[in-house]
């Protein structure tokens, strides 16, 4: 069985009437936010805003396997599962829209 | 299909929620109050992804001070690379943009029993949970002589803020060819690499203005993290200036003498004419007196949730929790507060809890354009917060990379006190 932690899972839990949709994808971005500006501006380390899910999701499988030398990337990268990459791509590229 | 399993945990933890927070709903309010205490890196950050999250929250943050000084290149300023203005961050951003209650008061006790935080302007806040994020406070009589007025003669700049403003007026005064002595307190301490960058730094400073000065390093350790990546930058940019002296040579300080300014060891005394001393450390004396702290002077947390061992229902991030393997920096705080608030907004509405991703990145500067990095994930294992990866610049790298890291480093400033502080 494969853990259902597919982004968009929407757990509706009527609590006081709040309906509380956690995004993994969301939360995995917030690591991210803490070196990559989310709003598309920053220098010194490179934007992730408007790249596209695709080019995201490479990039990431390239730093993990050290086809992109970084040891930052590596680490980041290599602390994040198959379906995680596809998570975070998914939602970081729908920030940039 | 499989998400039905999650639904339904998702739905019984609701359930058990339920009665936890009966005495909100009976007061007729529709959100959970969540205090947060201390507005630094920690605070802030726990309150921001609080009343950003899907769950509806009502986020209040106490902090005492207007605009916030990053410690985290402070050590620039020392060295007169950059402004003590652009140190600084307000809270406005927090309020407006995020619909954060900011109170700017400092918290003076705790009442678990009750869930009130009582603030020094006699006014009570009600908390369905609470998060207490005081950062450090100086041991009592960690070295005899250094009290209140020995710091403002030998100043830690341990905390940003005045204390920076003091030390660089200092060394600034300084006459070429003075002595500055750095002491390096006992493990565990903020930010352990810090008293070996302010000593790198302060050195390309002096090189430029004061080529005959002299640093002295007296370390409570016998060697530290990246010793090999600092001392080979020593001997690169400023070969002959920086000493470093391990406790197996001096047999560690025990006393410091503000009317001379010298700075006592088992074997000698050492008189400065500028002496940044820094003591020994623990956790915020609010998380002393509520009795969130065990007898390391720590607070110990469930690495998962970040709720305290000792008194359910405050959690706690930041320097002043037993972090494990995680050292007490800026990076660490704010990604404690990320797997906190999103831990304790899963809580609040029952829903599903993924796993947190705990990690630290420090830049460290060597000389302007001289930096280097380490980054280290780590993952809650039988209760303790363990050390899973963890890669760090090596001697031999180039100078270009090392160029890239010191942009880097800019980059990572700007783009983290904007995830901190919106
Ligand atoms: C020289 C130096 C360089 C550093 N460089 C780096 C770096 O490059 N990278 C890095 O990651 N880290 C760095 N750090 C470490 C970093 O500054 C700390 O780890 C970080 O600030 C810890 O965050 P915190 O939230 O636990 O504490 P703090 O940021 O200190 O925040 C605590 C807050 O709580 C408030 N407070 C305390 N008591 C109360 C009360 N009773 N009521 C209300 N409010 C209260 C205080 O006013 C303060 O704002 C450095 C530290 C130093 C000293
Ligand atoms: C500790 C800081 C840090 C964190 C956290 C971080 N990054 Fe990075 N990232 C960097 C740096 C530095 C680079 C530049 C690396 C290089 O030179 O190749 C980079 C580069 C990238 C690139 C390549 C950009 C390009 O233009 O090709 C992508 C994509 C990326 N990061 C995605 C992410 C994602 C997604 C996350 C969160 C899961 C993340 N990063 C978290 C520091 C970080």
């Amino acid at each position: 069985m494969r853990p259902a932690i597919a982004a968009g899972l929407v757990l509706l839990v009527s609590q006081s009437g709040a309906a509380a949709e956690p995004d993994q994808g969301a939360q995995l971005a917030a690591t991210c936010a803490s070196c990559h500006r989310l709003d598309g501006g920053g220098t010194g380390i490179p934007s992730i805003i408007g790249l596209g899910e695709e080019r995201l999701k490479s990039a990431l499988l390239a730093y993990r396997a050290s086809e992109r030398p970084n040891h930052i990337m590596h680490a980041i990268a290599l602390s994040l599962s198959d379906e995680e990459i596809a998570s975070v791509a998914r939602y970081v590229a729908a920030q940039g829209k | 299909m499989k998400s039905w399993t999650r639904r339904e945990f998702g739905c019984l933890t609701g359930a058990g929620l339920l009665t936890a927070l009966s005495p909100r709903k009976a007061r007729g309010q529709a959100k959970a109050r969540v205090v947060v205490i201390g507005g630094g890196i920690g605070g802030a950050t726990v309150a921001k992804y609080l009343a950003s999250s899907a769950t509806a929250v009502d986020v209040t943050l106490v902090e005492p001070r207007q605009s916030y000084t990053t410690c985290f290149f402070s050590n620039l300023y020392l060295a007169g690379l950059r402004p003590f203005e652009s140190l600084g961050h307000g809270y406005e951003a927090l309020a407006r943009q995020y619909g954060i209650t900011v109170i700017h008061e400092s918290a003076a006790a705790i009442d678990p029993a009750a869930n009130t935080v009582a603030l020094n302007n006699g006014s009570k806040l009600s908390y369905d949970r609470l998060v207490v994020a005081p950062g450090i406070a100086f041991r009592d009589r960690a070295l005899e002589g250094y009290d209140d007025a020995a710091m403002e003669i030998m100043p830690h700049a341990w905390n940003a803020g005045p204390q920076s403003k003091l030390l660089r007026r200092q060394l600034e005064s300084m006459e070429d060819g003075g002595l500055f002595l750095i002491v390096v307190p006992p493990d565990p301490f903020r930010c352990p690499p810090a008293p070996y960058e302010r000593a790198s730094l302060v050195a390309s400073y002096f090189q430029n203005s004061k080529p005959k000065a002299k640093i002295l390093i007296l370390d409570a350790k016998d060697k530290f993290n990246a010793q090999d990546v600092f001392q080979d930058a020593w001997n690169r940019h400023y070969p002959g200036m920086i000493e470093w002296l391990p406790a197996q040579f001096t047999g560690g300080v025990t006393a410091v003498d503000p009317k001379t300014r010298s700075v006592i060891t088992a074997g000698a005394t050492f008189k400065a004419a500028v002496a940044n001393v820094v003591p020994a450390q623990m956790a915020g004396r609010l998380a002393q007196q509520a009795g969130l702290t065990d007898q390391s002077g720590w607070c110990p947390v469930d690495p998962v949730t970040f709720e305290s061992a000792l008194q359910p229902g405050i959690h706690l991030v930041g320097d002043a929790i037993i972090g494990g393997d995680m050292p007490k920096s800026a990076f660490c705080a704010n990604s404690q507060a990320k797997a906190c608030a999103f831990a304790i907004a899963a809580d609040l509405a029952g829903s599903e809890r993924f796993p947190a991703h705990l990690f630290n990145t420090c830049y460290t500067y060597l000389a302007p354009d001289d930096a280097f990095s380490n980054a280290i994930s780590f993952q809650p294992v039988d209760g303790k917060l363990k050390r899973v990866l963890n890669f760090v610049s090596k001697v031999e790298e180039g100078a270009d990379i090392r160029r890239k890291a010191a942009r880097a480093a800019e980059g990572w400033y700007d783009a983290f006190t904007q995830d901190v502080f919106g």
